[in-house]
């Protein structure tokens, strides 16, 4: 269906392309947001603003720490299976035209199988986001959309993980490029953010000794 | 109408923080709503954090996002419209108590209240703000203007605390000391003799070196969302301060006052304040390692709870030293569950309680801080905020909770043992 030379051409220079594309916009959009005034801590510290950014960090790694994952940890279960198999499907996108010699069936068996968990949670979450009313009411036609071509996105790496034929390979490169131009103007730029939101959010509560929580105040 | 004004406060606000909660950060995936009190309380998703924030971040994005500035209606981004500020009057003011329970239940981290304040200072700037709040905030500022007219007044009214000062105490010795200079203790109180008295003693009983502030402590301009009058209330705190020239500012049981000048002063006056600035609980956790005061936890023998402020705890990082103080004045302490970090908010926060006209929301939103206070069996419940205390003292009415609400210096005081000269005549009171 595809020449080799177009197989070659999604694999290759148009994930280069679209990935070069992805950085230009997120550098742009990393100086805006660090071009803004932020107010410092600057009253006596109480904690440590850099255990408190780490603790930040490290939260959804430790679901009794927070009650939105210990009360429902089905949540946290989902976020994660979720997460790890759209890091799955990204790495990939690497390891499949630049380092093929790694992608044994066996390795492609396991890659799929950790997608598979992903793609059936992104099929929980869009129906969630349907038929739960206090979810619908912030649900805006992007976020549909963006679970809607993550589930393509999933489907079609599996697809080329398993049938590992040109066709599906092509496929599949084709929704990553297309996914990678579209993702610095939607909402699944959030794993971008988080970095920031971490770290102003992390910081201040460390430095006020609440996270990790500080005994005594030594001044 | 024209929003023209709040349009302009939106953009003041647009920091780091705003920008990155109003960017294509929050990933709507609901993890906060239930965290929220307002939501708990009523189900509606129309109060859950992310709703109400949303309001905000569609107009932000409207603005400062790329997707939404060329389609707009894929990301929901809309213009601010009269129409819209009126709805953000309740979200803001009566929805949200700025608690950051969903801050700390987010699994990004999300700033929701930075969105929510910026909404009030917006609506502050077109006069759209609730009256009594405003009006509060400016008699804050008149009484430093005219302070030479209210001296008078507050002196006669000190007078009277400490003639009950010296009753309790046994000794003339006792005192209230004012417009000291030199000392090391300025203690700003809130009007009211409950955070005069009790304080009182306990400075008089541990021989501190201290001075009453002639101003209260409590900030209205925080609550309403207006920077420029909250700095102005601020600043008759610390000009009395350093006008005195004492070595810290001791602020009393109130919540938003100690975050105000503890954490958010010394951003807006650009540096650290040339004083230390405590919370009297501090204080008192202080004496009690020093050794400076004895207690006699038998004295309090009822079952005792705590209740953290969100301010205090969460926002200010005094999450340990109110239960080291409870430990050693009271016999019998349970703990909330949850509390610490992930205390629910009484309800009555970020000035709600001053809102006469919303406050059977209030009272409603205040439920699971009620159920949570039934579960613990205890009589007394301990809480070091007065607008958290009147919150409480609502509830218990409301809810038949059974409870007495007290401050922890008042409770403190209860189980005070007085050095022997001064112990003469307090088995009186």
């Amino acid at each position: 269906m595809f020449s080799d030379g177009f197989v070659h051409f999604a694999e290759y220079e148009l994930q280069i392309i679209a990935l070069s594309w992805l950085c230009l916009l997120y550098i742009v959009k990393i100086f805006q947001l660090s071009r803004l005034p932020m107010l410092r801590e600057n009253a006596p510290r109480k904690g440590s603003a850099i255990a408190g950014a780490l603790r930040s960090y490290s939260s959804m790694f430790m679901p009794w720490s927070m009650e939105s994952s210990r009360k429902h940890l089905y949540r946290w279960v989902e976020f994660g299976a979720y997460h790890v198999g759209a890091g799955i499907a990204i790495l990939n996108t690497f390891t499949s035209p630049f380092a093929p010699g790694i992608m044994t069936e066996p390795v492609r068996w396991a890659f799929a199988i950790l997608i598979a968990p992903a793609f059936f949670f992104g099929l929980v979450k869009l129906a969630r986001r349907i038929t739960r009313p206090e979810i619908r009411l912030i649900s805006t036609p992007d976020d549909y959309f963006a679970l809607a071509s993550v589930e393509v996105y999933f489907f079609t790496a599996i697809m080329a993980l398993l049938i590992n034929n040109p066709l599906w390979r092509t496929i599949y490169f084709l929704i990553t490029a297309a996914f990678l131009f579209y993702v610095p103007f939607s909402k699944i730029s959030h794993y971008v953010y988080f970095f920031f939101a971490a770290l102003f959010t992390g910081s201040r509560y460390g430095w006020r000794g609440v996270r990790p929580p500080v005994r005594r105040q030594t001044e | 109408m024209t929003t023209e004004l709040a349009e302009k406060e939106l953009e003041k606000k647009y920091n780091k923080l705003v920008g990155t909660a109003a960017s294509n950060m929050c990933a709507h995936c609901g993890w906060c709503i239930d965290s929220c009190h307002v939501y708990q309380a009523s189900h509606d998703p129309e109060v859950s954090p992310v709703a109400k924030a949303e309001h905000v971040r569609r107009v932000y994005k409207k603005s400062h996002d790329w997707m939404s500035k060329i389609f707009p209606s894929w990301t929901g981004a809309r213009k601010l419209t009269d129409e819209e500020l009126e709805k953000w009057v309740k979200l803001a003011y009566r929805d949200c108590t700025l608690c950051e329970r969903c801050v700390v239940n987010c699994p990004m981290g999300v700033e929701t209240p930075q969105l929510i304040a910026a909404a009030r200072a917006a609506l502050a700037a077109q006069g759209k703000a609730p009256e009594i709040l405003t009006q509060l905030a400016d008699m804050a500022i008149s009484r430093e203007e005219n302070a030479e007219l209210y001296k008078d007044f507050f002196l006669e009214q000190i007078k009277e605390i400490e003639k009950q000062l010296q009753s309790y105490m046994g000794t003339p010795e006792a005192t209230i000391p004012v417009d000291k200079e030199g000392v090391r203790i300025l203690y700003v109180p809130l009007s009211g003799a409950h955070t005069i008295l009790p304080e009182a003693i306990i400075f008089n009983a541990a021989g501190e070196s201290w001075t009453l502030s002639m101003f209260e402590a409590s900030n209205y301009g925080v609550f309403l969302g207006d920077s420029v009058k909250a700095k102005r209330i601020a600043e008759r705190i610390i000009n009395e301060a350093k006008r005195l020239k004492v070595k810290e500012v001791v602020l009393t049981e109130c919540g938003h006052a100690y975050t105000t000048m503890r954490w958010e002063a010394p951003k807006w006056f650009g540096g650290p304040l040339p004083f230390r600035v405590r919370n009297i609980i501090e204080v008192l956790d202080e004496y009690i390692r020093d050794n400076r005061l004895k207690f006699d936890p038998a004295k309090n023998s009822e079952p005792v709870t705590y209740h953290d402020s969100c301010n205090l705890g969460r926002k200010g990082g005094l999450l340990e030293e109110p239960r080291r103080v409870l430990r050693a004045i009271a016999q019998d302490f349970r703990e909330m569950t949850p509390n610490r970090l992930q205390s629910l908010c009484c309800g009555g926060g970020s000035g709600l309680v001053a809102i006469a006209e919303w406050s059977e929301d209030r009272i409603k939103a205040g439920k699971p801080k009620a159920d949570q206070i039934r579960a613990t069996g205890a009589k007394v419940v301990v809480t070091s905020c007065d607008n958290c205390r009147h919150q409480i003292t609502e509830l218990n009415e409301h809810y038949n909770l059974g409870i007495k609400v007290t401050s922890l210096c008042e409770l403190a005081v209860q189980a005070l043992v007085l050095p022997q000269p001064m112990s003469a005549t307090s088995d009186n009171h």
